[in-house]
């Protein structure tokens, strides 16, 4: 990694090769020819630390960016809900590393303590005088505001805080500023600490651009993780739950642009969880065909509502509640898609097939009241079967015996769909039973025809 | 050698003679047709096992045998999956199984339709799943039955008659074949002894109300329950 054509952070290999920072460009080539170089850029680098900051607010509102990739936030009034200190920051760093960057994290009751420790490496302080002890044993160089007098420091035989910390204060204001002074301050907890913490924006729309050009739905999976860790963060940090959210996947640009593929990921219950988004995505992509290969993956929460406290109930249903059963049917629904999970939503019509209507689940159309003990066989056939006829006799693998009387139903005239039909009952030779119709004789044709379209289940 | 004790089926509750039939520790439901219960273990269809349920061909009365414990069950969703045809809402508020509480799941491909079974027994949000399928590996069955204990649903497969012959580890299974007036049930496995006469049940409600020649088929004198087919109806016809 180059900064201004000197290397800034080297590799394990690279360092072996003998890469040092500072290195000139062209002296990394020297030592290594095929050495990867890259250029810094702060604005991604801001952009990522805004994206973990987004993904850790679901821990605590308080969250704020600083200088030289931290990220201090106050845990205090979250340590119970999520079980203790060891907890919180466990579930941290799956956070972070779903969000694919590795991190250093340090505990210390304040947060410019934190953030000096996590310069030198993870530490968990939870005590006043510890965090005194610990600060103490750190070279000075961590501090920002010492590092132009690091010389001068040296000379006079200082090399942990705890030597600067030693000289009188006045000396060191007029010689260093005030900054210096008050920021140690702030770190022993000696001056109150004021931080700008991150301001939401009032709706979410996270973009981010994959590392290669990706070919299969399933492998963006990833990276649209990482933008619903985002995602989660800031629903939870305003309390609001998800009921729609559009995922848009970005294709070529350019000469040869291609239209975005964009889906709607509908929710029936509205969540902020993220396993249960992700399992959705998973699904929902699954069945996503890709026009060309995806370069980005941009994800907006459209709708959202306050989210609803957690059910207290003291005997939970062991049953499974309507909550579940609400996400089992979205995940129904992204994996088979909405026109395979249905509900029955009959209307009033007389023809059997208009009356038995099947709506997907989760559209809102309303059932009509039913005619009560209506006796209808259990399964329709999508499509009538015609008969065949063999001695006058309707015929379907033996011959079929009239059991019952005839239901005459014609109705449909003013959808032009019009069926003029008498319904019967018939028994087949196995004792089976079938409803048939005779489709009654029009003027065009004398022939009796006999279809089959319901059996009795 | 110490004398067995004279029951041995008092020794642990999941011990049973051979004559006997088993206790099972789970819970079940009424099949609603006395001559069905007596047969099977505790009196009626397993919860949170595997049942399968062979017919010769779909729609020979196999819906109305379920029918009883589907009403009873019906207080959760009951979820179709690959039903053979285009299931008649009418007809199952007829048979007293609540509209709303119908789920229908068509899935593309068989892999699909087994997801889904697992799925919804492992959100166990549902009263009873009803399964459609033509073949089915013994992977797939085990991986069912698997499933099924876990929850407290009503899982029911439905699976041609000619699969009677493969080993399945179902708790129960059933071959049906239509009869005059309902259907001849074959235990091919339960929990108990091997039957190996036919169960006879009379199906109720009978799908031929009135018959053209003036003599009304209504059924034999079983014992009447809630659903069954009022007397206005016939009358009103």
């Amino acid at each position: 990694m180059l900064e201004r054509d000197k290397v800034v952070v080297a590799d394990t290999m690279a360092r072996e090769a003998g890469v040092l920072p500072g290195m000139k460009r062209g002296g990394v080539t020297t030592l290594s020819p095929d050495a990867l170089m890259y250029d810094r850029s702060v604005e991604r680098e801001r952009e990522m630390q805004r994206e973990v900051a987004f993904g850790l607010l679901r821990f605590s509102p308080q969250v704020a960016a600083c200088d030289e990739e931290t990220i201090v936030m106050d845990v205090t009034a979250s340590l119970r809900l999520f079980g203790g200190i060891r907890r919180v920051c466990e579930l941290m760093r799956d956070v972070v590393k779903s969000i694919g960057v590795t991190v250093r994290m340090s505990v210390a009751p304040t947060g410019q303590g934190a953030w000096l420790l996590a310069k030198r490496g993870r530490c968990r302080v939870l005590k006043m005088p510890s965090l005194e002890r610990n600060l103490n044993a750190l070279p000075f160089t961590v501090v920002q505001e010492l590092r132009p007098f690091a010389d001068w420091f040296q000379g006079l035989g200082c090399r942990v805080l705890g030597d600067v910390r030693r000289l009188p204060r006045a000396g060191l204001k007029k010689r260093c500023g005030a900054g210096l002074l008050d920021t140690l301050d702030r770190a022993y907890g000696l001056s109150p600490e004021l931080y700008q913490w991150l301001e939401l924006p009032p709706t979410f729309s996270a973009r981010t651009e994959l590392p290669d050009r990706v070919e299969h739905a399933e492998a963006i999976l990833f990276s649209a993780k990482r933008l619903i860790v985002q995602m989660c963060g800031w629903l939870s940090a305003q309390q609001l739950a998800l009921t729609h959210a559009t995922v848009s996947l970005e294709h070529e640009r350019g000469r040869e642009a291609v239209e975005p593929t964009t889906f709607e990921v509908a929710l029936a219950e509205p969540t902020w969880h993220e396993e249960h988004l992700v399992r959705l995505l998973k699904e929902r992509l699954g069945r996503t065909e890709l026009p060309a290969a995806v370069l980005a993956v941009r994800l907006t929460a459209s709708s959202v509502q306050p989210a609803e406290p957690p059910s207290d109930s003291l005997f939970p249903d062991p049953s499974g509640s309507a909550e579940d059963h609400n996400r089992l049917i979205e995940l129904l629904v992204a994996r088979l898609g909405s026109e395979n999970v249905e509900r029955a939503a009959p209307t009033s019509d007389h023809r059997p097939e208009m009356a038995n209507r099947w709506v997907p689940i989760q559209s809102d159309a309303k059932a009509q009241a039913l005619p009560v003990e209506l006796p209808r066989p259990t399964w329709l056939l999508e499509e009538p079967i015609k008969l065949m006829m063999k001695n006058h006799r309707p015929f379907y693998g033996s011959p079929l015996r009239l059991v019952s009387m005839g239901e005459r139903i014609e109705a449909g005239w003013h959808d032009s769909e019009a069926v003029t039909r008498d319904y019967y009952v018939a028994e087949a030779a196995d004792k089976s039973c079938y409803w048939i119709f005779r489709e009654r004789p029009v003027v065009k044709t004398e022939e009796v025809r006999w279809f089959l379209h319901g059996l009795f289940g | 050698m110490a004398a067995l004790p004279q029951h041995v089926e008092s020794i642990h509750p999941a011990l049973w003679r051979g004559a006997q039939l088993a206790r099972v520790h789970g819970r079940t439901v009424d099949t609603g047709y006395a001559a069905l219960s007596a047969e099977l273990p505790n009196g009626g269809w397993p919860l949170g096992a595997l049942v399968e349920l062979l017919v010769q061909q779909p729609g020979i009365g196999e819906m109305r045998l379920m029918k009883p414990a589907l009403a009873e069950l019906s207080a959760r969703p009951i979820a179709l999956l690959q039903p053979p045809h285009v299931p008649n809402s009418l007809a199952f508020s007829y048979l007293g199984v609540p509209v709303e509480r119908l789920m229908r799941l068509r899935a593309p491909k068989t892999a699909d339709a087994l997801w889904c079974a697992e799925r919804v027994l492992q959100a166990a949000s549902c009263g009873a799943l009803i399964f459609w399928q033509q073949h089915i590996r013994t992977e797939a069955l085990r991986r069912l039955h698997l499933a099924a204990q876990a929850s407290e649903m009503l899982l029911v497969l439905i699976r041609p008659l000619a699969s009677a012959q493969d080993a399945s580890p179902a708790a129960l299974r059933l071959g049906v074949r239509p009869a005059d007036g309902g259907l001849v049930v074959d235990v091919v496995k339960r929990r108990g002894p091997i039957r190996s006469e036919m169960l006879s049940i009379t199906l109720q409600p009978s799908p031929i109300l009135l018959s053209p020649y003036g003599r009304v088929r209504r059924h034999l004198p079983s014992p009447a329950f809630a659903g069954g087919v009022p007397s206005e109806v016939v009358a009103s016809h």
